[in-house]
């Protein structure tokens, strides 16, 4: 098998995870709250911009603004039930977790209802170009796919540190207490925050039904390897996540490439769970360098 | 002269569940003054300021900040209005570092304008609080997490001073200080300009805030007992605490 | 106020400034604030916090013929008996009702399919078969959660593991259905043995979310497998207990009462491991108090692994049942949907409790089995309830009881708070933590005075006071001046002397030896008698504020 096809084919999943991983790392670390209702803000952003790429029009960005879009407001929706109405009660973390099951599966199951079993595909976003380097042909929805998700992540991270709002977010992920004294609502920053993972999840889902359909369980697959990738980055940290993802897109490829495609989950799970038992925080246990105060 | 009650608070009772930490307190701040709270640890000096924030279990009475009513709110739970109480006009500079590690000194200075004049203004505010604190001015771009007690302090106090509050509660700013550290920022606190807004610190030692403070009061058990002047019967409140 | 007047006794004698009669306040009783205080103005229930119980006739304490179960002398029922004092008979009352309940659901379960009406038998009798195993599979399951504390997701991977390995070594090897449970435990065991070291590591949360992946690792690796069936979506072939050659109605039947069984023998084995020393050493070292039971030697991490592999063993054991029963396995038993029915199954019920896991499956399967009619709707009714039950009650349908009635009494609380005042009755928070009780009663005491002395004041008091500050008072005056006279010295104001009668101020007592007064206002008041009502105002304006 043609190794460079297999490495591009494992950066443009880790890039699409990673996104995925980025998002759940950042709704961890400011809000307490791991949010595993990917799957619903997956397929309900696919249908979205399957809705819109029927009714209103068909070209790339616009398809690609719709999912966003309705992955930021499947993103609010989650956060009005499963975080306001209980985040300040005991046992929030078990309780938002099985909340955003339960959400997951409400939301499924409604989708599933409403737009029936059969899958729907989107249009091309990317067209159907093809750059042609030495060893290797990169088609237009690789290079698409890479470069919007690294763009965006791009943005939001220097959005996350340029803006107030972003302040706001970063000042709440350290010390929510802290952050009420100066003045910063953990409600409102809390619809922020899952307005833009649910976009960013959004994003991930417009971008993989290129290659997959779109159905009400398409977003299970992901959801869980995301889940995985940021467990194994460190459920707080940025950074541990992209490098997680790095490491297990590569993974992913050599595995594939040596034993077999379906061999591939189970030496990432032996290395994620390897990573987890010499770091029970995960890799950016490692990363960690502030001084303990 | 007709001073303005920046503070009113009657009857203030506050606790943690069952466990009521302050009895039936009355309290008055006017504009333009500086108040001294003086007692020793555990007798609720720090649950004062969390009470008036929203930050206890529970409170009840009538506290008024400014003519608005910001007590009487049902228990929701501790913090759940306090970024509300902040914006009416509290500044609340607690004890400890409740500081942002991962934050540079310039962000947490940022942070703490959270108005949106004092965002628009938050360059000059900025180079305002560097003059009053100058060791800060080779810090701005380090994480708050790497610097000193000292340092960290005045990041603290600074962030409080970045937006225009009527009300600046701050609670043992020489806690865990060297003594002359501690005395500069006492001097900071004192040789700010209060205008229309107030200042209350609330101290173990009565000997920093003598001749600095118009009023000293003392805190015991939960309430406020006596009070002084600071020109007047000083010696007195010391020795009843 | 109606008009009153007092006469001054010692007019007669011709004393110098003194009038014949003043206008005083009316008379009032000072009796009538005793008795409107001591009179009781809450409004009771019959129903209050008092627990009602039933009273049956019986003498409650015939200990020599009790039921038992035999051959313990553990009793079935926990009564006590009393004597009742108004119609002179010996009642008893049932503490504990909860046997009965569950007797009267394995009675209805045991009777279940005499009662199903014939076109529906076919639903409701294998919906109940379902019902017996997911219910012994969320108990095995509430064990791991609720008693060890471990959250894992990878249940239903284990029961799925141990039905693939055990149908195909059942199809392979022809083996007979009552050596697959075992196999199956075996299994189970091996299966648990795996995951529980990660689980020893990591925090109870993050390995939840690693138990999804291990989940779905198990999804993706059997259903892609084709020894494992992946052509055919699944297994199926594998010896069964169910006598082939009798009528679909009787297959039913057996299959049903065999799942109720296996609940059955879950229900015991879940009380087996809550009940006795295992659940008891767990229950010690709650989620975040671990280190109380570290620091009194009990190995609770030992326990909590100990209870991991059981449970995953019986799941094992529950898995070759599944097979047996079955026949086979499908690939649906890793889907997500599986796993979050089985979580909304406990999270319905409460978490902790037998009886959460076995109501929380039968509304789960009730929904998803018989009502399969309706669609995808029946399960987003179960999302719906499952949401419900997380963000509205705190223990699940079986906590509603305890969450009701702390809320009640933390309304009640503060409704009792809010109606203290400042220096009035003491809250029963603080009752409790003085040492002298007798401060309790004069506390209570002295606000029945100040209410009372508060309707005496008027401005003819006032008045009478200015005329003259000293000598014969009528009665409301000399009651106030009484009671300000009789004042504790801590803050209470006095007259300093500036200028012998010249010049006068009022000071407040400090009330502690060496200690000089502290000065109140800057006024100086030229002669005493205005002192003196000056005093008297500000007394009256402190008693009219407290």
């Amino acid at each position: 098998m043609d190794a460079l096809f297999i490495i591009s084919n494992a950066i443009v999943l880790a890039s699409i995870y990673g996104t995925l991983a980025i998002g759940i790392s950042i709704t961890w670390s400011s809000l307490g709250l791991v949010n595993l209702a990917y799957g619903f803000v997956f397929a309900f952003a696919g249908y979205g911009a399957w809705l819109v790429a029927q009714h209103i029009s068909q070209w790339g960005p616009v398809v690609l603004g719709a999912g966003i879009a309705s992955g930021s407001l499947a993103g609010i929706i989650i956060c009005a039930l499963a975080f306001i109405p209980i985040h300040d009660k005991p046992n929030f973390t078990i309780r938002g977790l099985i909340a955003t099951l339960a959400i997951n599966l409400l939301g499924t199951q409604s989708l599933l209802w409403w737009f029936g079993p059969r899958s729907k595909s989107l249009p091309e976003i990317f067209g159907t170009w093809k750059i042609t380097l030495p060893g290797m042909v990169l088609t237009a929805d690789k290079v698409g796919n890479v470069a919007t998700s690294v763009l965006m992540l791009f943005f939001v991270l220097r959005w996350m540190q340029a803006s107030r709002r972003g302040l706001e977010i970063r000042a709440m992920m350290m010390n929510p207490h802290a952050a009420s004294i100066v003045g910063i609502g953990v409600r409102r920053t809390a619809f922020y925050v899952m307005a833009i993972t649910g976009g960013l999840a959004g994003l991930a889902a417009v971008l993989l039904s290129q290659t997959y359909y779109i159905g009400p369980y398409g977003g299970l697959t992901p959801m869980i390897k995301g889940v995985s990738i940021a467990l194994c980055g460190g459920l707080g940290s940025v950074r541990g996540a992209v490098i997680a993802a790095i490491l297990l897109g590569l993974n992913e490829a050599l595995t594939s490439a040596f034993f077999g495609g379906q061999y591939v989950l189970i030496t990432q799970f032996l290395f994620i769970i390897a990573i987890l038992l010499v770091r029970p925080r995960g890799i950016a246990g490692i990363l960690d360098r502030a001084r303990e105060a | 002269m007709f001073q303005k009650e920046v503070l009113n608070v009657r009857g203030l009772s506050a606790g943690y569940g069952p466990m009521r930490v302050i009895h039936d307190l009355d309290l008055i701040v006017h504009s333009g003054e500086r108040l001294g709270i003086v007692g020793l640890n555990g007798h609720g000096k720090s649950t004062l300021f969390s009470a008036i924030a929203g930050l206890t279990g529970w409170q009840r009475g009538s506290i008024k900040l400014n003519g608005i009513e910001i007590g009487r709110t049902r228990s929701q739970g501790p913090g759940r209005y306090t970024h509300q109480i902040v914006r009416a006009g509290l500044s609340l500079i607690p004890q400890g570092d409740e500081i942002f590690h991962g934050l540079t000194v310039e962000e947490h200075l940022d942070s703490g304008a959270y108005t949106q004049q004092a965002w628009r203004e938050r360059a000059q505010r900025k180079e305002r609080i560097l003059e009053i604190f100058p060791p800060l001015k080779a810090l701005l771009k380090i994480p708050v997490g790497r610097l000193s007690g000292g340092e960290r302090r005045m990041v603290a106090i600074g962030r409080g001073l970045m937006a225009d509050a009527s009300l600046f509660f701050v609670d043992e700013p020489s806690l865990g200080l060297a003594p002359k550290i501690g005395k500069s920022v006492m001097d900071a606190l004192m040789s700010l300009k209060l205008s229309a807004s107030a200042m209350v610190i609330a101290e173990q030692n009565v000997s920093v805030l003598e001749g600095r403070v118009d009023r000293i009061l003392g805190m015991h058990a939960g309430r406020l007992k006596g009070e002084a002047a600071a020109s007047l019967a000083f010696h007195t409140s010391y020795q009843r605490i | 106020m109606s008009e009153a007047n007092w006469r001054n006794p010692i007019f007669l004698w011709g004393a110098k400034g003194v009038v014949e009669s003043l206008p005083t306040t009316p008379f009032r009783s000072h009796q009538e604030i005793w008795r409107s205080t001591r009179k009781s103005k809450t409004k009771l229930f019959s129903v209050g916090r008092l627990r009602y119980y039933y009273k049956w006739r019986g003498h409650g304490a015939i200990t020599w013929r009790r039921l038992r179960y035999w051959p313990t002398r553990r009793r079935v029922l926990r009564v006590r008996g009393e004597y009742n004092p108004k119609n002179l008979r010996r009642e008893k009352t049932i503490v504990d009702k909860r046997p009965i309940w569950w007797a009267f659901g394995f009675i209805a379960l045991a009777l279940g399919p005499l009662f199903t009406p014939i076109d529906l038998q076919n639903t409701l009798l294998t919906a109940g078969a379902t019902f017996g195993i997911y219910a012994a599979i969320s108990l095995c399951w509430m064990l791991i959660i609720g008693t060890a504390g471990i959250i894992s997701l990878a249940t239903y991977a284990a029961v799925g593991t141990a039905a693939f390995c055990t149908a195909i070594l059942s199809i392979k090897f022809a083996l007979p259905w009552w050596l697959l449970p075992p196999i199956g435990t075996v299994v189970g065991l091996l299966f648990g043995a795996l995951i529980a070291l990660p689980a020893t590591r990591l925090d109870g949360f993050y390995y939840a979310l690693l138990t999804l992946g291990l989940n779905e690792l198990c999804r993706v690796y059997f259903s892609t497998s084709k020894i494992f069936g992946s052509a055919t979506g699944g297994l199926y072939g594998a010896d069964t207990y169910i006598p082939q050659n009798s009528s679909q109605f009787g297959q039913l039947l057996v299959g049903y009462y065999a799942c109720s069984a296996l609940m059955l023998l879950a229900l015991l084995f879940y009380r087996l491991v809550d009940g006795r020393r295992l659940g008891r050493i767990l229950r010690m070292a709650p989620e975040k108090r671990e280190a109380f039971a570290e620091a009194t030697g009990v190995n609770f991490r030992q326990a909590r692994l100990v209870v991991f592999l059981i449970s995953s063993a019986a799941l094992g054991f529950i898995g070759g049942f599944y097979t047996s029963n079955f026949r086979g396995v499908a690939f649906s038993i890793f889907n997500f949907d599986t796993v979050l029915l089985g979580v909304g199954m406990l999270v319905i019920g409460g978490i902790g409790r037998a009886e959460g896991a076995v109501v929380g499956t039968l509304i789960v399967v009730f929904l998803d089995r018989v009502l399969i009619t309706l669609g995808p709707i029946r399960l987003i009714i179960i999302g719906l309830i499952m949401l419900s039950v997380v963000l509205y009650l705190r223990d699940g349908l079986f906590g509603i009881k305890a969450q009701f009635r702390n809320w009640r009494d933390k309304k009640k609380s503060e409704r009792r708070s809010t109606r203290a005042e400042k220096g009035g009755e003491m809250l029963p928070e603080e009752a409790t933590e003085t040492h002298d009780k007798d401060i309790v009663y004069m506390r209570r005491f002295d606000k029945m005075q100040r209410d009372y002395l508060k309707t005496l004041v008027s401005s003819e008091v006032i008045e009478e006071h200015r005329r003259s500050p000293q000598g014969q008072h009528s009665e409301a005056l000399q009651r106030l001046l009484i009671y300000f006279r009789t004042r504790p010295q801590v803050d209470k104001y006095a007259i300093a002397i500036v200028e012998l009668f010249k010049a006068y101020r009022i000071v407040a007592l400090s009330g502690q030896r060496g200690v000089p007064p502290r000065v109140v206002e800057d006024r100086i008041y030229p002669t005493q008698k205005e002192a003196f009502h000056g005093v008297f105002l500000r007394r009256v304006q402190d008693l009219l504020e407290s």
